[in-house]
């Protein structure tokens, strides 16, 4: 029954919200590969955190069979792709997995930001890319525009383009026509050493690791001795199988072209890297396949329980989280303010997010989280360099020779009307200008290189406010250049909280200084004492604001002895100040932190 | 005192009602519902069996008077006859300066009842008509010299705080109009502005005091009082010696209590529960089983934790204060230090200054 020729593997490349998801639903539910009962709203978007923000953000393959028009069976693989910058990475790997990609164009938007960096990552992996055309159910879509921006854009032909409803569920055929007619079937010599990638793993508690893999060249099979050519790490193959929507079918053996999975009792998911290549130990490939990379976390942030006692909870939910996400890294820290707590390292912002959102939804935990920072490289005056992280390592001014700081080439696609504001926004992130280019008479894109910690706190908010969420980015990090950097240290009562101060280039270190004391003073409750909120660089204060002393606290009368209702008035307002820490004299909410991390673009 | 108790009876009507209040009160009804709510009420006391003494009685509302003071002397009647009241038993009823006519006031004094409580709010015409009170401060004063007349010596004046309006002169003048009629006993209220009032609605343009005015208020209330004579016995409410509510002290002693009516609270037979609050439901259920209106079936019995909690959060309210431990008194030291508590003979309490952030305190002692 293996026949590679009838073998069909492919992604599907979108931008947010352009349908990715909905397509991928209404393939398998065209083929019967999940009855439409099983539909739970885009089954391949597992995470219910990806399904509320309608974002991909692991890998998922699924195969299915397909009966076409030419009587023939055809079996595809549908290898699915996170969709934000943050995994660019992940994204390559799984498009290195395929032979094409559909590339979905939502028919009212045209063409945006990851529309062009997954296309041009779709050309660099040599795909052929089948461009759909989606929501031509919309009064607002213009399929004959959309079309034009492909062809003009891309450089793909876009003419035959399947039209498509995925909403609605029409011409959904003529998706699965074009995958059998356009994209190729898998190269490959089942009888060649065994040569497979990685495109994704996860953690299952019963069988370990589980491997998501394309084979190349070659067969894998139970019991074989094989061998991560990257981490070197050997076992020999428990199970292998392939990949319904909600199962894993386990069968003898897979061969080159096909999309599967094995396992083998492995218990660290470090040592089954994405992009890493699988090979036999007794008759091993010649060379790994190109391109592999190890992630590298780009943002750190200090994490901490809210309630101190929550500690090893939080090591837990780290050390589960890791199990099924190789990027994400951390390292315990301690911190005066906050006490234990774990350096973080994330790939990116929305890395950081998903990480926070699902440690406080899945193992319910409360945490503080300190301003995210980028690595700075600094050249001492003793002439060796270091890599800070963490503005509590941050050396003396005086010791400090040139301070550099990672920047990142920037795209950002814009419908025009909004050009100017974006340009301005980037000229205040400290952007340089590189250039700009018209794609149509609405949409332009426009190139920025850009501090990097300059967009890791709120630049994707400022950009969707200030182009009503139209705009679109897309970033990639280039290097690393000199930059005029201070350390900025927040004090209440006179006393420096280390979890509050972080990095900053000298000519923002005012306004910032500003508007987080403000911010901190809108967020302390009143208390006992006057609390001076101080901003300084070195020794000296460059902003201050004041939390007057609390002067009235008490509550109105008890009416009709009714006591139930003061009790409970009260035991919420003790609930809310055991959640405080507290800073020598001073408490300081959980709400504070986090208030101070979302400063408004604005002001 | 946990062998004695208290009675409280809720009338929850009105002959109209304030733009503050969010009470559980009726304006303005008929008088079949009125005539039926006090035949409930007489049937909820009759089934109410116990051994204890009774030390207070208090009817508040609402306003107590509205529900017709025939009907009212009735249900008096009927705690007479079922309960055992101590001979010095303090027997207080509210009063609306707008509503309350000078014979009903005899007739009460008459009838046993010898503490009035007038809510006068304000001396200040200006913001009695802001609250929607239906009275002047010359009607008031008549109201305060015939309850004299009619024998109530132990008159207390409910005085307001943060009036839309009010000044620190205009409240000083409240007091010493209040102070001046012989009021033994004052209690204070900081209007506070809750959702679904008409006041809620308009409290951006109503010039509300700030919190910084409201506070230094609390201070000139203190301040005034003291001189006055009068003892801070408690977080909101000043006395002449003698003159202390042992209604509201017993509460605050964590004393154990039966209430009668629609929406009346109760802390009896080891549980806080309280009756529905709907009247129509409360006339209904009202019969036998004193029980019946209650939602005493679903209310936790109180732990002795929750009693320890009970203990500081009530006894706090009141200068005597609460025994202090070795670890209370080191929780609250920087509090003594600087002056928000005291202790005396082994009690620990607050001090004005203390009293002014008390929710701060004690939340921070539970």
């Amino acid at each position: 029954m293996y026949d590679i020729k009838k073998i069909r593997n492919f992604s599907i490349i979108a931008h947010i919200d352009h349908g990715k998801s909905t397509l991928a639903d209404r393939l398998l539910e065209f083929t019967h590969a999940v009855s439409e009962r099983e539909v739970v709203d885009q089954m391949l978007d597992s995470m219910e955190l990806e399904r509320e923000r309608g974002i991909t953000i692991k890998a998922r393959a699924v195969r299915f069979d397909y009966k076409a028009d030419d009587g023939e069976i055809y079996t595809f693989n549908l290898i699915d792709t996170p969709g934000h910058v943050d995994f660019g990475y992940e994204v390559s790997r799984s498009l290195k997995a395929c032979e094409g990609a559909l590339l979905v164009v939502d028919a009212t938007q045209g063409i945006q930001a990851q529309t062009l960096a997954n296309a041009y990552l779709a050309v660099d992996n040599d795909l052929e890319i089948v461009p759909v055309i989606n929501k031509i159910d919309l009064a607002s879509a213009d399929v004959e525009m959309t079309k034009r921006e492909i062809e003009d854009i891309i450089g793909i032909p876009a003419e035959d383009a399947p039209c498509i409803s995925a909403k609605l569920g029409t011409n959904i055929k003529d998706v699965l026509e074009k995958v059998v007619k356009d994209i190729p079937c898998p190269k490959g010599d089942p009888s060649a050493p065994l040569k497979a990638l990685i495109f994704d793993s996860f953690y299952d508690a019963y069988k370990g690791v589980i491997v998501y893999i394309r084979v190349f060249d070659g067969t894998i099979a139970v019991g074989d001795k094989i061998r991560m050519m990257n981490s070197c790490a050997e076992y020999e193959v428990v199970e292998v199988g392939t990949l319904s929507a909600f199962h894993l079918n386990p069968c003898a053996a897979l061969r080159a072209g096909e999309v599967g999975y094995f396992t083998a009792s492995i218990k660290n998911i470090q040592e089954t890297e994405v992009g890493d290549t699988v090979t036999h130990v007794d008759r091993p490939t010649e060379k790994p396949m190109p391109g592999f990379k190890k992630a590298i976390p780009m943002v750190f942030a200090g994490i901490y329980p809210a309630d101190g006692a929550r500690y090893e909870d939080l090591k837990d939910a780290l050390e589960k989280l890791r199990l099924n996400d190789a990027s994400l890294v951390f390292e315990p820290e301690t911190s005066a303010a906050l006490g234990f707590g774990f350096r973080c390292g994330f790939l990116g912002l929305l890395h950081m997010e998903v990480i926070e959102e699902r440690l406080e939804r899945e193992f319910d935990l409360d945490l503080i989280t300190t301003a995210p920072s980028v690595i700075y490289e600094l050249k001492l005056v003793n002439g060796s360099v270091v890599r800070i992280d963490n503005p509590s390592n941050y050396p003396k001014p005086e010791e400090i020779e040139t301070a550099f700081e990672p920047i990142v080439k920037a795209s950002i696609i814009t419908p025009a009307e909004y050009v100017g504001s974006i340009m301005e926004l980037c000229q205040d992130r400290r952007g340089t200008f590189k250039d700009m280019k018209y794609i149509d008479a609405n949409r332009t894109e426009l190139h920025y290189e850009l501090p990097l910690n300059e967009i890791i706190y709120d630049f994707f908010d400022a950009l969707k406010s200030r182009s009503k969420g139209y705009a679109s980015l897309d970033y990639e990090i280039i290097g690393y250049k000199p930059s005029k950097l201070v350390k900025l240290d927040i004090l209440l009562n006179g006393d420096i909280v280390d979890a509050l101060s972080f990095i900053v280039h000298a000519d923002k270190a005012y306004p910032r200084a500003r508007r987080i004391v403000e911010k901190l003073k809108d967020n302390i409750p009143r208390q006992l004492f006057e609390i001076p909120v101080q901003a300084a660089i070195g020794g000296k204060i460059i902003a201050r604001e004041t939390v007057k002393a609390l002067r009235k606290d008490v509550l109105a009368k008890c009416y009709g002895g009714d006591i139930t209702r003061k009790k409970k008035l009260l035991e919420k307002q003790k609930e809310g100040k055991k959640r405080m820490r507290t800073f020598g004299t001073v408490q300081v909410p959980p709400e504070a932190f986090m208030a101070v991390l979302k400063l408004d673009d604005e002001s | 005192m946990p062998d004695e108790l208290s009675i409280y009876v809720h009338i929850p009507f009105c002959a109209r009602k304030c733009n503050y209040c969010a009470f559980y009160s009726l304006p303005g009804c008929g008088e079949q519902i009125k005539r039926d709510y006090a035949d409930a009420l007489i049937r909820q006391i009759n089934a109410f069996q116990t051994d204890k003494t009774v030390r207070t009685v208090y009817f508040g509302g609402g306003t107590p008077p509205v529900l017709g003071a025939q009907r009212l002397l009735s249900v008096f009647e009927t705690i007479k006859n079922n309960f055992l009241l101590s001979a010095d038993c303090e027997i207080t009823v509210e009063v609306n300066p707008g509503s309350v006519k000078p014979d009903e006031l005899t007739l009460l004094r008459e009838a046993g009842f010898n503490r009035l409580s007038v809510g006068m709010q304000s001396a200040v015409d200006s913001e009695l008509k802001i609250l929607g009170r239906q009275y002047t401060r010359a009607h008031f004063q008549t109201i305060m010299e015939s309850a004299q007349s009619a024998g109530f010596e132990n008159r207390s004046v409910d005085v307001m705080f943060g009036i839309p309006g009010q000044t620190k002169e205009s409240l000083q003048e409240s007091l010493r109009f209040a102070l001046g009629l012989g009021a033994a006993h004052i209690s204070i209220y900081n209007l506070t502005i809750e959702e679904g009032t008409p006041f809620f609605r308009q409290k951006d343009v109503l010039g509300l005091p700030d919190e910084e005015t409201e506070s230094e208020m609390y201070d000139l209330i203190c301040e005034t009082m003291q001189k006055a004579g009068f003892h801070h016995y408690e977080i909101s409410n000043f006395a002449l010696s003698g003159f202390e509510s042992k209604h509201n002290l017993h509460y605050w002693a964590c004393g154990r209590y039966a209430g009668f009516g629609a929406a009346a609270h109760s802390y009896y037979n080891g549980k806080r529960f309280s009756n529905v609050s709907d009247v129509e439901k409360y006339i209904a259920l009202a019969g036998d089983d004193y029980y019946a209106p209650t939602d005493y079936e679903k209310q936790p019995f109180l732990t002795e934790d929750d009693q320890k909690e009970e203990y500081i959060l009530l006894g706090l309210r009141t200068s005597k204060g609460i025994k202090a431990d070795k670890t209370l008194l080191d929780k609250c030291k920087k509090y003594v230090e600087h002056g928000y508590a005291q202790v005396r003979n082994g009690y620990l309490s607050l001090t004005d200054k203390g009293y002014r952030i008390s929710n701060y305190i004690i939340s921070e002692l539970i």
